[in-house]
């Protein structure tokens, strides 16, 4: 068990409530560090909701991170949340997704300059300076049919587990475009595309075109146009929307560095540990002081 | 929540949605004869409402829960929404308990509410209470001492009996007691706001919109008792100050959301004629006199008050400091011209002590409030992440 009493050294949590999956991670850091090397992450959690009891999940991810982590509640500095994290009732803070995105992006690609946060709801631009502090953002509009929800009914339709989409898509040949607007017309136009015999592959990249063209979009209108792009959330991990970005990217020129790490899936939660730590050096510098 | 601080929240809330003002009947069948009498925000000296033996009611629309289908025929579209949710509370016969009701001069829009009032209710006690702008008691003090004794004179007519200077200061008395609970209330909400939630606080103060005073005051002072003995955690918040919210009144919704969003509410001008004199008013000599110079010489600093002294943002400043905030959220209802003329001056003179601030609109029937949950919260995180960076 780590305490945090014998050293500089803090131990903080984060909790990302998405809107499909809840993740957790445990950090050590040095206090007042900034640098990756100041940090290191312990223990990391990602767990689906599917129709359960959200605080449930919540309490068992934030259990198994902690075992995870072999550390225990008490040794933690500052368990901070992030998302809908309101239901974190055992919180210290809480942190807007923006803000949490932003510091797990720089955390683990220290050269972004633009964070893409894309997730089960919805996708959202963010340019930011090398703090991390949010400069400007676009978000998609309430349309489902750029998110990861949309995806995942797209995969159930076709019936393919979401592992398997991204190299599916990465396979395809011609892939057939669908309606970028509207999520019920975009599935209406995947179930003529079955029965017109288009392969899944083809399909699937068709979906990820046209949701990379919105994300590329979003990215231009806040001008993140020639500078490194942090991809976190969700969809960080599928291959095939990445490639899809980037193929778009250099068919029209645009000197945008796409980046994604082993890690994006949790930035959110990274992010909120480590402005746990962060505040928490602040308070108690504000309680010595007192 | 502890039974006993879930009664008196429970009674609290139950007030403040009960838009057929049930408690002020129940009064009325306790104390036959009587009469009561509504008021409009900001100010007015209920001291001499209670002391005529009548019951001062105050009246601040029909917040988020009336549905509108007569009052918007009587405005504009663009005016607050205030004035047309209190005429259909009256025109839906909500308010029939009353006997009478006061208009206070904070606007135009008050202003030509009462006229209405008595076109559209001749046979009920209407009166327009002008108050001065010139705080000089020669001139403004003689002028409000001349209307507040025109209204004491309109209340003896009206119920028939003398209102002797004894009853109006033993009625001082109890507002001033009404008045040092809600001050020993603020204070400490201040120092622990997660022990006073705001939404809490706030149905309690309501509750005197409705409530004697001297029944308002135990209710205060049974709530302070209870609530910090309910188990309740800090967060890590940010402190901050809410102003504009002194007339048309935000849905308590928009309450909870600025304190979800991570904000602390550590200061505010909700219900502010309930604190508009800021110190206890004499209980002996000459009451009207004493009612008189308390407004002239103790009255808090607000829009619609002209303070030829005081800088504006001054008071404003001081309870960011009083209150140890780390920024104020501009939170006025839309249309209000008091307080969104006053607004720029505020912003001037807050941006010349550094102190972070936002602004958003509302309206007392807002229903969504995604946008001020991610504004507040953002407001929250640039405060508490960027202030020392």
């Amino acid at each position: 068990m780590i305490s945090t009493a014998v050293s500089s050294e803090i131990l903080t949590a984060g909790i990302d409530v998405g809107t499909s999956s809840v993740k957790a991670a445990i950090i050590r850091m040095n206090a007042g560090g900034w640098k990756r090397d100041d940090v290191e992450v312990l223990a990391l959690r990602a767990e689906r909701i599917r129709r359960r009891d959200l605080k449930q999940v919540i309490n068992e991810s934030f259990h198994t991170v902690l075992e995870d982590a072999g550390v225990s509640e008490k040794d933690l500095a500052y368990v901070a949340s992030t998302g809908e994290g309101e239901l974190v009732h055992f919180r210290r803070g809480h942190f807007f997704g923006m803000t949490t995105h932003a510091r797990g992006a720089v955390y683990m690609l220290p050269g972004s300059r633009a964070v893409l946060d894309v997730g089960a709801l919805h996708g959202r631009a963010m340019r930011i300076d090398g703090r991390s502090k949010v400069l400007s953002y676009r978000m998609t509009t309430q349309c489902a049919s750029g998110s990861g929800q949309f995806l995942e009914n797209v995969a159930r339709y076709l019936g393919v587990a979401l592992e398997e989409v991204g190299p599916l898509s990465k396979e395809a040949k011609e892939p057939e475009m669908v309606s970028s607007i509207c999520a019920v017309l975009a599935e209406t136009d995947v179930i003529n595309m079955v029965s017109r015999g288009i392969s899944t592959s083809d399909i699937l990249k068709g979906i990820h075109l046209s949701m990379a063209g919105r994300y590329i979009k979003l990215l231009r209108a806040i001008g993140a146009t020639e500078c490194d792009v942090a991809v976190t959330g969700g969809l960080a991990a599928d291959e095939g929307l990445i490639q899809a970005m980037r193929e778009l990217i250099q068919k029209d020129g645009i000197p945008m560095l796409i980046q994604e790490d082993p890690q994006s899936i949790h930035a959110g939660a990274i992010g909120a540990a480590l402005w746990g730590g962060y505040r928490h050096e602040v308070l108690e510098r504000k309680r010595q002081s007192a | 929540m502890r039974p006993a601080l879930e009664e008196i929240v429970g009674r609290a809330n139950a007030l403040y949605e009960d838009l057929d003002f049930g408690a002020v009947t129940d009064w009325k069948r306790r104390n036959p004869g009587r009469k009561a009498i509504g008021y409009m925000p900001i100010y007015v000296p209920r001291e001499i409402v209670h002391a005529a033996g009548m019951l001062p009611v105050g009246i601040v629309g029909g917040s988020d829960r009336l549905e509108i289908i007569r009052g918007d025929a009587y405005f504009q579209s663009y005016i607050c929404h205030i004035p047309r949710s209190t005429i259909e509370l009256a025109l839906s016969g909500r308010l029939d308990s009353l006997d009478g009701m006061l208009f206070p001069s904070i606007c135009d829009v008050i202003r030509n509410l009462s006229g209405m009032w008595k076109l559209l209710f001749p046979d009920r006690y209407v009166r327009y209470i002008d108050v001065p702008q010139n705080f000089d008691a020669r001139v403004g003090g003689e002028f409000w001492r001349r209307e507040i004794e025109a209204l004491r004179d309109d209340l003896v007519v009206l119920g028939g009996e003398p209102i002797t200077d004894d009853a109006l200061n033993k009625s001082i008395a109890v507002y001033n007691e009404n008045r040092r609970a809600l001050i020993d209330l603020y204070k400490a909400r201040s120092e622990q706001p997660w022990v006073f939630p705001t939404p809490e606080l706030y149905v309690v103060m309501r509750a005197g919109n409705v409530l004697p005073p001297d029944e308002h005051t135990a209710m205060i002072r049974a709530y302070l008792d209870e609530a910090p003995r309910e188990d309740r955690e800090d967060k890590d918040h940010s402190r901050i100050v809410i102003v504009g919210t002194f007339c048309e009144q935000p849905p308590l919704g928009l309450l909870r959301t600025l304190e979800r969003a991570g904000c602390w509410i550590v200061g505010d001008d909700l219900l502010l004629g309930n604190r508009w004199i800021e110190t206890e008013i004499p209980t002996e000599g000459k009451p009207m006199e004493n009612l008189s110079q308390a407004f002239i010489e103790h009255s808090t600093a607000t829009a619609s008050r002209y303070d030829a002294e005081r800088a504006k943002g001054e008071s404003l400043i001081q309870s960011v400091r009083d209150n140890e905030a780390e920024g104020v959220i501009f939170c006025a209802p839309s249309f209000c011209d008091p307080a969104l003329l006053d607004q720029p001056m505020l912003v001037n003179a807050l941006d010349r002590e550094g102190i972070s601030h936002t602004q958003f609109k509302y309206s007392e029937d807002t229903g969504q409030f995604g946008v001020i949950h991610e504004q507040a919260g953002t407001f929250s995180d640039s405060i508490r992440l960027w202030s020392e960076v």
